[in-house]
């Protein structure tokens, strides 16, 4: 009859309150880590991008197009090795909820420029070769039911098709990405600039214009260099402009955000201590009915100490049975609820082992917390006043 | 082997002080049955908790087999208590959510022993009081005499030199208390034990050897039962 | 017979500090509901409140909302004048005014940038909003000159807007010589000369026509004749419906992280009001028995127990909703990710936000407190009275 036999015989006791003690804790745990995990998610887009690749756009903001002669000047200068323009394209699919990124861009440039684009099904050539051929990202495929070949209608809301507002854009999808690393977008659609230049204007009269154009630096020459140079370049217009490190780029994103991640941090913290709460309170009811069982075991000559250890331990099954579970369960849930969120928001929703770790320290700490009364008060309590308790 | 000297303790409920032991001073021989008795209030539970270590005196001195208990420090007094002192109460006790034989072994865990050892010493023990086909079972499972039975297994089990019994037999019919009185005998008498009993009745008494009467936290007489001529039963 | 209430608030007060836990268990649950709730209401209400009804918003066919729509100059003139339904004013021309609407990017007070909405706009624009609108410091532009108007909520938010600051437009500065007040969205807005603006961002011509509407004019109507107009064609709705179509996006999202909130807290706090009732009613078990042997039946004990978890749940509610209540006010502001612009607004904590905390809380308690209850009902008389 060990120590441990006792603890768990304790917990089982009282089947029905351990098991809500527990659920409490698995829910708690479990939506700090969601919490948490949509917080970090949120800020990790601006980490680990590439620092050689910097992007130009408009000095005003991305609601102001840059020309498209900038891109010839700017891919003449020595220390720019290869240039690729983005046209954010603003369509939808089916119906105006239907929300992700569209882009017209140059295709081969955007591979050469983008490694971490990985085709998992169609082909690259395929979609190079196939004017009005589009890469899709994978979760696009998973959120609309697509497969390669497939034919996809997209109304223009920005750029509405010259034959009328309601005729669509056809794109043929030729290519599926999945991207080698968490901060690029995995729902975006790409297409061919001929061809959307081409439609819109077919005599060449008014070309549209780019939103970003992306520059990969040349090898061993210093980004801010470049990046003074091209600004230099358009001082003073037609549009002036500001060319970025790719992760400041994708930081002004993120900003927006504002103070949402703060927010959703305060009711992670919120939920913790309404956990905390309801455990102590737990364990202090249960501890409270052990009184008579911990003066016998001190009038057997269990020490202070032993009967101590007991309580606490106590409350360190239920922290570490409910903290286990809740966190098996965000584990678990991560890719459903990743495609969950998806449309709604930019980034990809990541469980990291950071966050985990964070949640088995909490529920070590709600264990010694909400043990430590308990605890403390069963090794101070006095045997004949335990023995003389009616509960 | 019990020697109190000058003991005083008061207790404070609400707003009165009450002199539960008044300067009570006594002896008590190694190896014999004595019962304590007395009016309620007279202070025999306390006079036994406190030659238990379970509580201590305003102001004397409790030795014990040569101990003087009030030199001990509070974990050394639980391991004197775990090795020394078996208890028996009027309410027995055992844990709930453990068997009859995992609450003989209870004490036994206290005690340096393999696992293997343990469980032989609390079947042993259960044996001793007739138990021995009810280890299984819970508590709730069994009828009052018997778990005043598995108590008493429980309190020889670490084989301690003293048995302290708190009216043993308040809660129990006629028959399951003469049972528990025979046994308490037995081991006084077989195995060489000291057994304090505190009880009200006088019957129960009559099992003891020597009587110590207590009345106000002053000792009063102190008789001998006549040694019966069969020792039967 | 019924219980008397009595017992049931006595009894709460007895064992003080596990209900009291519970009640806070319950109270942090309808707070963090509450915050979100009183989010989305002033996100929503900032746009849903300030939508006219007699405004029309005339945007390019196909677009979404005014930043992807986009006239020549022409085609808007020739828009303004093909529409009877347009209210006149004084000399006969519409009450309608062009709008361009772009976005500058600035840094904010606190960490990070955002886009601010800016607006090039008409004389017509200010009699337009002539009941909502107002200078509060500085002065007004000069039509045709560089100069802007700030819109008050952005000053919290965003530095270098004061009077006296200049903005740069691509190359043109702009300088701010006005603060102004608008109820809704606009204030959140940069406001300056339309041409001037246009001729800053090398545009084409403006994004929407604002204007005010005749009385009794059919906006149903209107919007199909538009739509399917051959010379002019333009989407058209009315600026109720068009700003509560730019807010559906976030205000879904903060619904729905709402609910999922108070539905995942909520179960929490559920098992906790559970555990408490159980340990409650375990340790009064007697007195179960002296109701039942003095003649109260189990269904009045039942509702009795159920009253007493109710109370819990209602006193959670009022403390949380008490915890919430100063945050009411409190400016704040975010990307409006449909737009992608910044717009400013202020939680509120409205009735309804506070209907909603307290009926949640008293639900929390009654399913905390069913199950409890119901055992404790189903005791006979001797199984409650036996001493254990």
């Amino acid at each position: 009859m060990t120590f441990l036999k006792l603890v768990v015989r304790n917990l089982l006791r009282h089947k029905v309150r351990t098991l809500l003690t527990v659920a409490s804790v698995l829910v708690g745990i479990f939506l700090m880590v969601l919490l948490r995990s949509l917080d970090s998610s949120l800020v990790a887009g601006a980490a680990a991008a590439e620092s050689d690749r910097l992007i130009v756009q408009s000095a005003v903001s991305l609601y102001v197009d840059l020309p498209l002669s900038y891109q010839a000047k700017i891919a003449s200068l020595p220390q720019v090795e290869s240039t690729c323009k983005w046209q954010w394209f603003g369509a939808y699919y089916q119906n105006e909820r239907n929300q992700f990124g569209q882009f017209a861009v140059d295709p081969e440039a955007l591979f050469d420029i983008y490694p971490e684009v990985e085709i998992v099904d169609g082909s690259k050539e395929g979609f190079l070769g196939n004017r009005r051929g589009c890469v899709v990202g994978e979760q696009l495929i998973t959120r609309f039911d697509w497969k390669v070949g497939d034919t996809i209608p997209l109304i223009g809301s920005l750029f509405p098709h010259p034959d009328g507002p309601d005729v669509a854009w056809e794109f043929q999808i030729e290519a599926v990405y999945r991207p080698t690393t968490t901060n690029f977008d995995r729902q975006t659609l790409f297409f061919h600039w001929d061809y959307f230049e081409k439609t819109l204007d077919p005599r060449g009269t008014t070309p549209p214009g780019m939103g970003t154009l992306v520059l990969q630096v040349a090898e061993g020459v210093e980004p801010t260099e470049v990046m003074a140079a091209v600004d230099a370049m358009f001082e003073n217009g037609p549009q002036r402009v500001q060319t970025t490190p790719e992760d400041e780029f994708q930081a002004q994103f993120i900003s927006m955000f504002g103070n949402v991640p703060l927010f959703l941090a305060s009711i992670g913290g919120a939920v913790l201590v309404a956990i905390l709460l309801a455990s102590v309170n737990t364990m202090l009811m249960a501890a409270r009915e052990q009184t008579y069982d911990i003066g016998v075991m001190k009038a057997l000559g269990f020490s202070d100490g032993r009967m101590f250890t007991l309580l606490a331990a106590q409350s360190m099954v239920l922290a570490l049975a409910g903290g286990g579970l809740g966190i098996a369960a965000a584990v678990v849930t991560q890719p459903g609820l990743a495609d969950l969120i998806a449309p709604y928001l930019p980034t990809q929703y990541v469980v990291g082992t950071g966050t985990l770790v964070l949640a088995a320290g909490i529920a070590v700490a709600l264990g010694l917390g909400a043990g430590a009364v308990p605890a403390l008060r069963a090794g101070r309590l006095r045997c004949v006043e335990a023995l003389g308790s009616t509960e | 082997m019990i020697r109190v000297q000058n003991v005083t303790k008061t207790y404070r409920r609400g707003a009165e002080t009450l002199r539960v032991l008044d300067d009570l001073s006594l002896e008590m021989e190694r190896g014999r049955f004595f019962a304590l008795m007395g009016p309620s209030g007279s202070g025999k539970t306390t006079l036994l908790n406190l030659i238990g270590g379970l509580d201590d005196p305003d102001s004397g001195s409790v030795v014990v087999d040569g101990v003087d208990l009030g030199s001990l420090s509070g974990a050394e007094l639980s391991a004197w208590r775990a090795q020394s002192v078996g208890f028996v109460f009027q309410g027995f006790n055992l844990i709930p959510v453990l068997t009859a034989l995992e609450n003989v072994e209870l004490p036994l865990t206290l005690a340096p022993l393999s696992r293997k050892e343990r469980r032989e010493h609390a079947e042993y023990a259960l044996e001793l009081v007739g138990l021995k086909d009810w280890a299984r079972h819970r508590p709730k499972q069994l009828s009052g005499g018997q778990e005043q039975r598995v108590a008493i297994a429980r309190a020889v089990a670490t084989d301690p030199k003293l048995i302290l019994a708190d009216e043993p037999t308040g809660d129990l019919d006629r028959d399951s208390a003469e049972q528990v009185l025979e046994l308490l005998g037995r081991l006084n008498r077989e195995l060489g034990k000291t057994v304090l009993m505190v009880t009200h009745d006088p019957h129960a008494a009559e099992h003891a050897r020597s009587i110590v009467h207590l009345d106000k936290g002053k000792l009063g007489t102190v008789g001998e039962t006549p040694i019966p001529e069969s020792t039967g039963a | 017979m019924l219980v008397p209430l009595s017992y049931n608030v006595r009894s709460l007060f007895v064992r003080r500090a596990s209900n009291l836990l519970t009640v806070l268990g319950i109270a942090a649950t309808v707070a963090v509901v509450s915050g979100v709730l009183a989010l989305q209401q002033g996100f929503a209400n900032l746009y849903a409140e300030n939508g006219r009804d007699d405004v029309g918003v005339l945007l390019r066919p196909g677009a979404t909302y005014e930043g992807y729509s986009a006239f020549t100059r022409e085609e808007a003139l020739k828009l303004m004048k093909s529409i009877p339904e347009l209210a006149e004013d004084e000399n006969g021309a519409p009450l309608a005014a062009m709008e361009l609407y772009t976005a500058v990017r600035r840094f904010k007070r606190d960490e990070g940038e955002t886009n601010v909405p800016v607006r090039g706009v008409q004389p017509a624009t200010f009699r337009v909003r002539e009941s909502e609108f107002s200078i509060v410091a500085g002065r007004n532009f000069e039509p045709g000159s560089d100069e802007v108007i700030v819109g008050k909520s952005l000053l919290v938010r965003v530095p270098g807007l004061e009077v006296g600051d200049v903005v740069p437009i691509n190359v043109t500065p702009f300088r701010v010589v006005g603060t102004f007040a608008c109820e809704g969205p606009h204030e959140s807005e940069i406001w300056g000369d339309l041409d001037r603006m246009i001729a800053a961002l090398d545009r084409r011509g403006p994004s929407r026509i604002v204007g005010v509407l005749r009385a009794g004019t059919d906006p149903e109507a209107l919007a199909t004749r538009l739509a399917d107009a051959k010379e002019t064609p333009a989407k058209f709705q009315t600026e109720r419906a068009y700003l509560s179509a730019q807010t559906a996006m976030l205000s879904a999202i903060l619904g729905l992280l709402g609910t999922v909130l108070g539905l995942i807290m909520g179960l929490a706090a559920v098992f906790t009001a559970t555990n408490t009732m159980i340990s409650a009613l375990a340790s009064r078990i007697h007195e179960v028995g002296i109701l039942l042997s003095t003649g109260f039946r189990p269904f009045p004990i039942f509702l009795s127990f159920l009253f007493e978890a109710l109370l819990l749940g209602l006193l959670g509610g009022v403390v949380g909703t008490l915890v919430v209540l100063p945050i009411n006010g409190i400016e704040t502001g975010t990307t409006n990710f449909q737009t992608f612009t910044e717009v400013a607004f202020a939680f509120r904590v409205t009735p309804a936000v506070i209907g909603t905390a307290i009926a949640f809380s008293v639900v929390l308690g009654l399913f905390g407190g069913a199950w409890p209850a119901w055992r404790a009902a189903r005791l006979t008389p001797t199984q409650a009275l036996r001493r254990h």
